[in-house]
């Protein structure tokens, strides 16, 4: 809907000047930018930056409490676990693995599923038919559950934690994809550029891509967040992450018999999680607000 | 109506089909023998072993043991499980109504909160107050679920005391299984302490069904907020108060019957989440349900009872996923495409 405006201003910045102008006057989306990119400069740089060996244990120091008691250490800012491997070193680890694994995971699954999507999105007919009946199959049954089905068939660990998270969110990949192709192709300048002479793949890359990448970051951002949750959960039922990898579920469920004697090791690792997401989803929706006005402006 | 109906039974059958040859397929892909994995039977001897080739028809092609898979399947005859040794689809009923009970008042509850909230987030959106649900709803749908559960587990069982950390019922009450469902066990058994009982179980299904719904409620309010702020920009609203209705008539008449309607939908896509988060929540909480008898299954590599569990409750799902819609359409006559 046109609104009235005032000024005449004219806006002649590029999109994504445009969109990060938007962006930008949502407190609460740059707060989750900030976190983000936070979280994804501690994933990179986790090795060069935790203070102490997250696998090293020192027997001496023992379930150490965090260094705002009485009894903590300084060196130690969260305290070590029980068996004496220092908890901060092993936070700033586990952001490589939930946060950083999830991020790969997203884009392993976005790139699959962009391929697929395109397929499905361009072709028409029985083709196009069936594979959206098979979408809707798998669609139905819930990415964590399809999570366990796969970790059960491969075994339990990380790297088959993220083959099971890839696969678990091809489908609302390819849906999603899909379904703004199909919306792409309605319009009047592909018809016209078809007019023009191009075929199919040209329609594809310089017309449909670049008008669904908005589209595509916020199916991202959504994925992700549920990537994060499903790594997480497979870690903590024991499935994922197996003991000695500092991934924050699997870290949670390892502290859970300790979890009356240093709480601590139970709060953080959840907290990481409940931020991380928390971050993905503020940027998610500040884009998905950013970009309907910019379309409306 | 006919048509539309005969297709969604149709696109119903081709995927339940799907299902069944992805789940015959597991005998082959889980690791092991596919004759142990068919049938549950942990030692085969080789008279018994000829006896199930035969009824299998393991020697013949796919398809045919497809076919003989699909017979199985459907006369009930789902194998035994590994780790009990008893017939798969006789524990799955013991388990099934505890997880259906736990889910229902979670998808009511969500329903019943969520709701009311995302209107009236919708309402005044740049209200303190509302701006408030949305930014608690933001909250709640970023929380992992386990660390939730662990958290008011810490803070309702451990310190305060107020309620039981897990299980259906204590252990002083003895309530005859009849369907399944605590509640109505408890009403239809006519013991001494009914009341008792009744309260217990009341106070063992608070913090469970806390977890479950709160995902599902937050994912409600946002939905129900977006749907509402949609419809409260189109046209016919702006009709309806210019011809003088007020804001509570508006809402009812013209809103809330517009916004409303995806809801239905959104509750069949609410109960596929609703069952994964489940799982999560039964293994902390120790309630006997599907879910936790399915991660008990992964963790003794119970191979039969993974592919019972994977047919039973995506069947499940994508039954009340296919009803909601047929509901949706039923109501909203502009969902309706021949």
């Amino acid at each position: 809907m046109a609104k009235f405006r005032l000024y005449l201003e004219e806006n002649n910045r590029s999109p994504l000047a445009q969109l990060w102008r938007e962006f930008s006057r949502q407190h609460s989306a740059l707060f989750g930018l900030i976190l983000f990119s936070t979280f994804l400069s501690f994933s990179v740089l986790a090795p060069f930056i935790t203070p102490h060996d997250p696998y090293l244990q020192a027997d001496n120091l023992l379930l150490l409490p965090p260094s705002w008691t009485e009894q903590g250490l300084v060196q130690y800012p969260f305290g070590t676990d029980d068996l004496g491997r220092d908890l901060l070193s092993r936070m700033l680890k586990g952001a490589t693995y939930t946060f950083g694994l999830a991020i790969l995971t997203v884009l392993a699954s976005l790139l699959a599923g962009l391929a697929l999507g395109a397929l499905a999105g361009m072709s028409r007919g029985v083709k196009s038919s069936f594979f959206n009946h098979l979408l809707d199959l798998i669609l139905t049954i819930p990415s964590l559950l399809l999570a366990i089905i796969i970790v059960a068939v491969l075994g339990p660990g990380l790297e088959n934690t993220a083959w099971a998270v890839i696969l678990a969110l091809l489908p609302q990949f390819v849906h999603g994809i899909r379904n703004a192709i199909a919306e792409q192709l309605k319009q009047d300048y592909v018809t016209a550029y078809r007019l023009d002479g191009a075929n199919n793949w040209q329609v594809l890359t310089r017309l449909i891509i670049p008008n669904i990448w908005e589209k595509i970051t916020v199916l991202s951002s959504m994925a992700l967040s549920t990537a994060i949750l499903d790594i997480a959960a497979l870690g903590f039922l024991g499935l994922g992450a197996q003991a000695p990898i500092a991934e924050w579920g699997a870290m949670i469920s390892d502290s859970l018999d300790i979890i009356y004697v240093a709480p601590v090791s139970v709060a953080i690792p959840g907290l990481l999680i409940f931020a991380a997401v928390l971050s993905v989803n503020l940027v998610g929706d500040g884009l998905k607000v950013a970009i309907q006005k910019r379309r409306e402006s | 109506m006919m048509i539309f109906l005969l297709r969604r039974l149709f696109l119903l059958g081709t995927v339940l089909l799907g299902l069944s040859i992805f789940a015959f397929s597991l005998g082959y892909l889980f690791p092991g023998d596919p004759l142990q994995n068919f049938s549950g039977l942990r030692y085969i001897d080789s008279a018994q072993r000829e006896q199930l080739i035969m009824a299998y028809q393991l020697e013949h092609s796919y398809t045919k043991q497809y076919v003989a898979f699909l017979t199985r399947v459907l006369q009930g005859d789902w194998g035994l499980s590994f780790s009990s040794q008893q017939p798969l689809l006789k524990e799955i009923w013991q388990v099934l109504p505890a997880t259906l009970e736990l889910t229902t008042y979670a998808l009511l509850l969500s329903f019943f909160v969520g709701v009311p909230l995302g209107i009236l987030a919708a309402m005044k959106p740049n209200h303190l107050f509302c701006k408030s649900i949305s930014g608690m709803a933001l909250i709640g749908y970023s929380l992992p679920i386990f660390w939730w559960a662990l958290l008011l587990i810490m803070l309702f069982s451990v310190t305060l005391g107020w309620l039981p950390s897990g299980g259906r019922l204590g252990v002083l009450y003895e309530i005859p299984t009849r369907t399944g469902f605590m509640l109505i066990d408890i009403l239809l058994s006519d013991t001494r302490y009914q009341d008792a009982a009744l309260m217990d179980a009341f106070r063992h299904l608070m913090l469970p069904t806390l977890v479950l719904a709160t995902y599902p409620t937050t994912v409600m309010i946002r939905f129900v907020r977006d749907a509402m702020l949609d419809v409260w920009d189109q046209n016919y609203i702006k009709t309806a108060k210019a011809k003088g209705l007020n804001r509570l008539q508006v809402l009812y008449r013209h809103g809330l019957r517009n916004a409303l309607l995806p809801v239905i939908r959104q509750i069949g896509l609410q109960f596929s989440t609703l069952i994964t988060l489940a799982m999560l929540t039964e293994v902390i909480f120790s309630w006997p349900g599907i879910g936790r008898w399915l991660i008990d299954s992964i963790y003794q590599r119970n191979f039969p009872a993974i592919q019972a569990g994977l047919m039973i409750i995506s069947t499940l799902v994508i039954t009340i996923n296919m009803l909601t819609e047929i509901l949706h359409t039923f109501f909203n006559p502009l969902a309706r495409k021949y």
